[in-house]
Parts: structure tokens; C-alpha cells; sequence
């Protein structure tokens, strides 16, 4: 355990080093936000709710889900893994005495440590400097199922871009594969629209995805919504997380021999 | 001019000759593609399908809209894109210095050498779009709303070539140029959203003048249902002219400026 906290404070003193990015990336949610408030504040003309949503808890909604889609940045991890397998460097991982799973997702907390605690104090700067009445839970259980399943997430979304690295040792090219992650993974989490103006069937077919429990639902719990799910999110949510571990420690065993450590 | 268009002839041939060496990396653009505009189709059904009207237009327009974006994104992708995108990695590594050194015009160079036939079956996505939202409308068009349509998709096509050249060619300026095409995605995802109709002062302001993306598909799909005034047609071509102005002159400023990378 004390290797991996080694390697999450070696890559969160490296987010120092390029702290501007941070505090550019954080600002820039910003335009998310505003652009956010221009599409409702036009939809929700002469309308009260919509989707049993009203106009201030659909902004809330918003500024907690960019903040949470701010976060999440675990694509960095596959992206990297194709780039030094594919050029060979990845080797390096290969030899020093830790699970090579282990190593990208203390790598994602390095990286996390720092930037989510400058997107928290920017995420209550824009409903200050928006002037908006903030629509949030009262109950301290939710609030905690909330936080443990936003950890959780983030922990499923790193494990799943593992696994997509490590199909770089099987495919050759995996780019279009990502990039269509990307775009699904994007209106499947909730980060595009909330996903209770879907159809119930639909979120009722989400529910069994971990998706679901990525952004939309914690962001649902903290804006004092949909608590009776908060406890099965939690159980669905563990599940896919241990499953990709086995999945993921599996296939790594399985397909680390084709490596041949192109360039050394 | 009859060189350059000899030397496009040449480039496109050596593009799918390429292309065809890889077959994957042939269809990719078109799957991400795809599975976006899918998201997007997706994502407006689920908002529209809680709100009738948006300032007057019905389900059938807000179609039309978005199979118009859609359109135009789609030459965007067939013509330009792939080529464009990869300017900031050129100034960054140098490689840049290759199209400057021959003889022919290196902007010409890049946005036309990586033409994707890929993207072609989107047109024809967009165009099913489009059809769906006219028999949605149950309005009749004349052929003086389509010429106008077509004449102010090809504008916008260009229009969508400044911005994308604009944003890149601060590379010759700046590191990186990543935050700037983080708002790029999101005001297109905004602009794809709703319709420029719906803006109003400020944003108006920003979404037709400054980031005119709120125009992009607006326009031609205000031609289309014949809403579009004289007005805003030669608006349309003027905020086109100011654009093209500005990012050629943008570009010959940073090509000015430019110090190889590698020298």
C-alpha cells in the first residue's frame, strides 16, 4: 500500500509543476456552466419544471455534474498505455515490483488529489458568483453514499481505460475505439443532458450499467434526488468494480506475453 | 490556379491510395462520427421531446437544424478537418518547415491532404435527417429556398473552416492550444443544441459575431423554411467574409512569427 501512496504523491507534485493547467482547466469549466444556464434558461421559458426538474435544481445538477466530468480524466490512462506500448517504453512498468492496475489507478488519485480540490473551491465560486440559490441534500447519509459513490466511479472509469489500454497488446489501433468511448460514455453518464428527461424504460435499462452511477447519480443524490437508489448504487456500482479488477488482472496476465517491447 | 488545382487532384489521389492501405483508419472517422451525431440526435430527443416550441420552431425545423449541423459537419469532416487539427502538432514539432519549404501554398497543402471519403455516408445520414424533419414540418419549399439553402451550407462550410483555422493558429503563438478547442467543442455542442433563433442580447452578440457558430446551421435553415430575410442573408456572407479575412491574415501573421521548431 505504501508503494502506491508513493506513486499517487509523486503524480500529484507533478500536477504542481504544471498547476496553471489545473487552475486553465477549472476556469474554462466555467464556460460548461454558462452555456449550460443559456440552453435552460431558454427551455424552461414559461415552463416550471421540466422532467420534474426546476430551473435552479437543473443548474445545480449541472455545476455538480461539470465539476464530476471535470474530475474524471482516467482516459489519460488508456491514451498513455497505447502510446508506450505501441513505442515500447512501457517495459518500465513492467519491471519495478507493483501491480501495473495498481500503479495507473494510484496514478489517477495522484492526479485527482490535486485537481479536485481546486475544482471544489472553483464549483462553489460560480454559485456564488452566479447568484444561484444552491438546490442540495440535507440528509448526511445520502451525502456520504454520494461521495463513496463518486469515488467508486471514478475508480470504475479508471479500471475501464486500463482495460482499454491493455487491448492495445491485441489490437493494433484502438484510437476509434476510444474516441467512440468518448462520445457514448459522455451521454451515458449524464454528463450531456440529466438522464431523467429519458424515457423510464431507458433509465430503467441504465440502471444496470455502471455508467449510471458515474456522474448522473451522485449528482442527483447531492441535489437531494433519487435517494432510494442510493444504497443499490452503491452495491451495482461494487460489483462492476471488482468484476473489471478480475477482468482486468486476467486479461493483462493473458495477453502481457505478446509484448515485445517495440524500440528497446 | 490551374496548378493548384492540378496539385489537389495529385494530393487526393496519394490521400486514397493511403487510405487504402489502411482500411480501418478508412471507416474510424466515420464510426466516431456516427456514434457523435447519434449522442446528439439522441440528446435533443430527450430535450425536445419535454418542450414543443422553441421561439416558433416546431419538432419538424429543430430537425432540420440539426441535420443541417450535422451536414455541414460532415463536409467538414470529408474536406478539411483531419487536415487542420493536425496544425498545432506541425508548429509544435517543427514539421511545419516541410510545407513552407516547397513550392506550393502550404495552407492549401494542409487542409487538403487529409481528405477522409469516410465521412461521405454521413451525408447522406444527414440528409435522412433532413427529410424526416421536412415531412415533420408538412411546410412546401420553393426552389429559390433550397438554391439559397445549399448556397448558405457552403458558405457556412467556410465559415466553419475560419473558426477551426483561427483556433489552431494560435499554436504559432502559444504551448498548447488544447483549452482553446475545449471551447470550441463546447460552444458547437451548445450551438448544435439550439437553435441561434433563440439567443438573445448578449449572447446573440457572441453566438453571431464573435463565435459565430450560433449561425452555422441557423441560417440555412431559416433559408430553408423561408424565414431568412435579404438581411440575413448578406449578413451571413459578410460575418463569412470578416472570418475568411481574418484567419487567412492570421495565419500569414503566424507563419511570419514562426520560428522552426526544430532548427
Amino acid at each position: 500500500m505504501k508503494k502506491y501512496l508513493e506513486i499517487a504523491r509523486a503524480y500529484m507534485k507533478a500536477q504542481l509543476i504544471w498547476r496553471a493547467d489545473v487552475f486553465v482547466d477549472v476556469i474554462l469549466s466555467v464556460a460548461r456552466i454558462l452555456f449550460a444556464w443559456i440552453l435552460w434558461s431558454i427551455l424552461f421559458e414559461g415552463k416550471e419544471q421540466i422532467a420534474g426538474l426546476k430551473f435552479h435544481t437543473m443548474i445545480s445538477y449541472y455545476i455538480i455534474s461539470s465539476y464530476l466530468f471535470q474530475m474524471e480524466k482516467s482516459a489519460e490512462i488508456s491514451q498513455q498505455m497505447t502510446g508506450m506500448l505501441r513505442n515500447g517504453t512501457f517495459s518500465k512498468y513492467m519491471v519495478i515490483p507493483v501491480q501495473t492496475q495498481g500503479y495507473f489507478v494510484a496514478m489517477e488519485v495522484g492526479k485527482l488529489a490535486f485537481s479536485s480540490g481546486i475544482g471544489f473551491l472553483a464549483t462553489v465560486l460560480w454559485f456564488c458568483l452566479f447568484r444561484i440559490s444552491i438546490v442540495h441534500t440535507v440528509n448526511l447519509k445520502i451525502l456520504l453514499c454520494g461521495i463513496i459513490m463518486v469515488v467508486l466511479g471514478l475508480l470504475f472509469m479508471a479500471l475501464l481505460n486500463y482495460f482499454l489500454g491493455i487491448l492495445t497488446l491485441k489490437f493494433e489501433e484502438i484510437s476509434t475505439f476510444l474516441m467512440i468511448k468518448d462520445n457514448l460514455s459522455a451521454v451515458v453518464t449524464g454528463a450531456v443532458i440529466p438522464l431523467a428527461l429519458l424515457p423510464e424504460w431507458m433509465i430503467a435499462g441504465m440502471r444496470f450499467l455502471p455508467f449510471y452511477y458515474v456522474t448522473y447519480l451522485p449528482s442527483m443524490l447531492f441535489i437531494g434526488k433519487c435517494e432510494d437508489e442510493a444504497v443499490t448504487g452503491l452495491l451495482v456500482l461494487s460489483i462492476w468494480c471488482i468484476f473489471f479488477i478480475v477482468l482486468n488482472q486476467v486479461t493483462y496476465e493473458h495477453y502481457r506475453m505478446k509484448y515485445d517491447g517495440a524500440g528497446i | 490556379m490551374k496548378d493548384n488545382f492540378k496539385f489537389l487532384a495529385e494530393l487526393m489521389k496519394l490521400r486514397l491510395s493511403h487510405i487504402m492501405t489502411f482500411r480501418l483508419g478508412f471507416f474510424g472517422p466515420f464510426f466516431i462520427d456516427t456514434s457523435y451525431f447519434l449522442v446528439q440526435l439522441f440528446a435533443f430527443e430527450a430535450i425536445y421531446g419535454h418542450v414543443d416550441k422553441i421561439c416558433g420552431w416546431g419538432h419538424g425545423e429543430i430537425l432540420v437544424f440539426v441535420g443541417t449541423f450535422s451536414l455541414i459537419n460532415a463536409l467538414n469532416m470529408i474536406i478539411y478537418f483531419f487536415g487542420v487539427i493536425s496544425i498545432p502538432e506541425k508548429i509544435q514539432t517543427g514539421e511545419l518547415d516541410l510545407y513552407l519549404t516547397k513550392p506550393v501554398n502550404p495552407l492549401l497543402r494542409i487542409t487538403f491532404e487529409k481528405i477522409n471519403p469516410g465521412s461521405i455516408p454521413l451525408l447522406a445520414f444527414s440528409a435522412c435527417i433532413i427529410a424526416y424533419g421536412v415531412k415533420e414540418t408538412d411546410m412546401g419549399f420553393s426552389w429559390s429556398n433550397i438554391i439559397k439553402y445549399l448556397f448558405l451550407v457552403f458558405m457556412m462550410t467556410i465559415l466553419y473552416y475560419d473558426m477551426e483555422l483561427l483556433i489552431r493558429c494560435f499554436a504559432f503563438f502559444v504551448f498548447s492550444v488544447n483549452n482553446l478547442t475545449k471551447i470550441e467543442e463546447t460552444a458547437i455542442d451548445l450551438c448544435l443544441k439550439i437553435p441561434g433563433i433563440a439567443f438573445y442580447g448578449i449572447y446573440k452578440f457572441i453566438f453571431y459575431c464573435i463565435l459565430p457558430y450560433g449561425i452555422i446551421a441557423t441560417l440555412p435553415t431559416q433559408a430553408f423554411i423561408g424565414a431568412l430575410s435579404v438581411k440575413g442573408l448578406f449578413f451571413g456572407a459578410a460575418i463569412v467574409c470578416i472570418f475568411t479575412f481574418f484567419a487567412l491574415s492570421f495565419w500569414s501573421y503566424g507563419v511570419h512569427r514562426y520560428e522552426s521548431a526544430s532548427s
